[in-house]
């Protein structure tokens, strides 16, 4: 494969650079702490080996679709992916916390050494990005350079969604402290409906594992979507075969049909390349929201904590495919409002800032409008479970229960609804954010306007 | 009058204005859709998309006043 060798060349040198700064950083610091010295080396190397299973798992998978897809003897590949994925949460989670529970190491020189690969790969992405480095030069000189800012952005994705939420979660502990407890309380001013982990705390008050899982839920229950929505893809995609079952054509289906909506926005050239990250936020947005249907489950998008990283990747995404395919340049040019007349030089001090601010209230709008509507649409329900549990209590089981079983189950079909529309907009809207950064043909749309004219 | 007692009036019907518009803009998106559907049926896909697309941005005004309540929620005391 092409494409894994340019991959695999700078997520290596980012690793390479992250373990020399490590490196660096501790040997500064070992004569004077060296506990803190040794924490960073320790945070380094728990990420280097996170990076380093999660390319086997991605080599894995995309092997699997690109060369065997069609083969049903090709099965070894597939027994080492659950052994892989378990050995990384061992040995990468079951370290971090060891280490974060070790009181030994400090707090923030492992939040460093954890950090470190990542920034370095976040840079190196930029500076392939904004073409700078004597290597990428060289590359794009051979032509190869499309595949290897694709590769290292998935990757970076891939791993800025896993390893943000546990680290999130600890910050979060961190900073609250016991406090915490009773602003979890005050905050959630509207009831929510319990679910199995509040019921699973409230019956063991006193246990720390529940305690702490109760008081990250959302992590918890984002962390189960994901698993299902990843289970449900390796069941469907297990055994390809030319003519599909009933499950395999099923799941297809929905996979063909949203690349086509999408790929009506974006077009033919571009669907192919962003429909990795369009088509996840969709079904794992829809995984998350249906979910919540499910009782004693809770979607986890009700919180804006999820939505805001949800829109916060695909902002990150759009900002930098537009400087990757408009140039630095040409970006600030867009940013401007493309003055090329006096008229739009003299506009130019209230265009920057409108557009500035434009393309920084779009996160905004994604993360609020999705966990606006699941948390409106789980409050209707709460309030209409509230009302029946007081009428029960008042003794008029039998005026209650009918109509306000009947009533609850039309707004559960309406929260269906708004699942799937709602995942359908933040990935719609994704897609449209995109398509306004790409270069478009304006042949070919001047082409299809005269053919539907001369139709006329 | 104080100002926790005006937040507390001002931010609801600020939220409930601020729904009466994008009601407005979402009624005329749907309206001028379903009439496009009702007359060339066969642009139904692409125009549904659109339609959404257009549904999103509309509602994203409101979204703008339920994040300034937000922001001022806890000033309510």
């Amino acid at each position: 494969m092409q494409q894994s060798l340019p991959n695999r060349d700078v997520l290596d040198r980012a690793l390479r650079t992250s373990w020399i700064v490590a490196v660096a950083l501790a040997a500064a610091l070992a004569p004077a702490r060296p506990w803190d010295a040794a924490a960073i080396l320790a945070g380094q190397l728990i990420a280097f080996l996170h990076f380093i299973f999660l390319r086997k798992i991605v080599k894995l998978f995309t092997e699997k679709r690109g060369a065997g897809a069609l083969e049903v003897a090709d099965r070894s590949g597939f027994a080492a992916l659950p052994f892989l994925i378990t050995a990384k949460v061992l040995v990468v989670y079951g370290g971090m916390f060891a280490l974060l529970a070790s009181r030994r190491f400090g707090y923030a020189p492992l939040c460093v050494g954890f950090a470190l690969p990542f920034l370095t790969l976040f840079l190196k992405s930029i500076m392939l990005a904004f073409g700078a480095g004597p290597a990428s030069l060289m590359r794009r000189a051979k032509g190869g350079i499309g595949s290897v800012g694709r590769a290292a952005l998935l990757v970076a994705m891939l791993a800025a969604i896993s390893s943000s939420a546990p680290g999130r979660a600890v910050a979060q502990e961190h900073a609250a402290g016991t406090h915490a407890a009773a602003e979890h309380a005050k905050e959630s001013g509207a009831a929510e409906l319990p679910n199995w982990l509040v019921i699973l705390h409230d019956f063991n008050p006193g246990n720390p594992v529940i305690s702490w899982l109760e008081k990250n839920q959302v992590i918890v229950f984002a962390w189960i979507a994901g698993l299902l929505f990843l289970f449900v893809s390796w069941l469907a995609m297990r055994n390809p075969k030319m003519v599909p079952g009933p499950f395999q054509n099923a799941v297809e289906w929905m996979v063909e049909s949203m690349e086509s909506v999408a790929g009506d926005l974006l077009g033919e050239k571009h669907i192919q390349r962003h429909f990795p990250i369009i088509g996840a936020l969709f079904f794992y947005i829809l995984t998350i929201n249906m979910l919540g249907i499910i009782p004693g489950m809770k979607s986890a998008t009700s919180s804006l904590d999820l939505t805001l990283a949800l829109a916060l990747i695909t902002f990150l995404y759009v900002q930098f495919w537009g400087i990757r395919n408009l140039g630095i340049l040409g970006y600030i040019d867009h940013l401007a409002g493309q003055p090329r007349d006096v008229t739009g030089w003299i506009m130019l001090p209230v265009m920057l800032p409108v557009h500035v601010l434009g393309e920084l209230a779009k996160p905004v709008s994604l993360s609020c409008r999705l966990f606006g509507n699941i948390f409106g649409e789980d409050t209707l329900i709460v309030v209409f479970v509230g009302a029946t549990a007081l009428l029960l209590k008042a003794g008029l089981s039998l005026l209650a229960v009918p109509p306000m079983a009947g009533i609850t189950a039309l707004f559960m079909m309406l929260q269906t609804l708004t699942s799937i529309v709602q995942a359908l907009i933040f990935s719609l809207l994704a897609t449209v954010y995109l398509y306004m950064m790409l270069p478009h043909e304006e042949h070919g749309h001047e082409e299809s306007h005269a053919e539907a004219q001369a139709t006329h | 009058m104080l100002f926790p007692a005006a937040l507390g009036i001002g931010l609801p019907l600020g939220i409930g204005f601020a729904a009466i518009g994008s009601g407005i803009g979402i009624g005329l998106l749907g309206k001028g859709a379903m009439e496009a559907m009702g007359r060339q049926p066969e642009i139904l896909p692409k125009l549904q998309v659109a339609m959404i697309i257009g549904f999103g941005f509309a509602e994203a005004l409101t979204i703008y006043a339920f994040v300034t309540m937000f922001f001022l929620q806890g000033r309510i005391g």
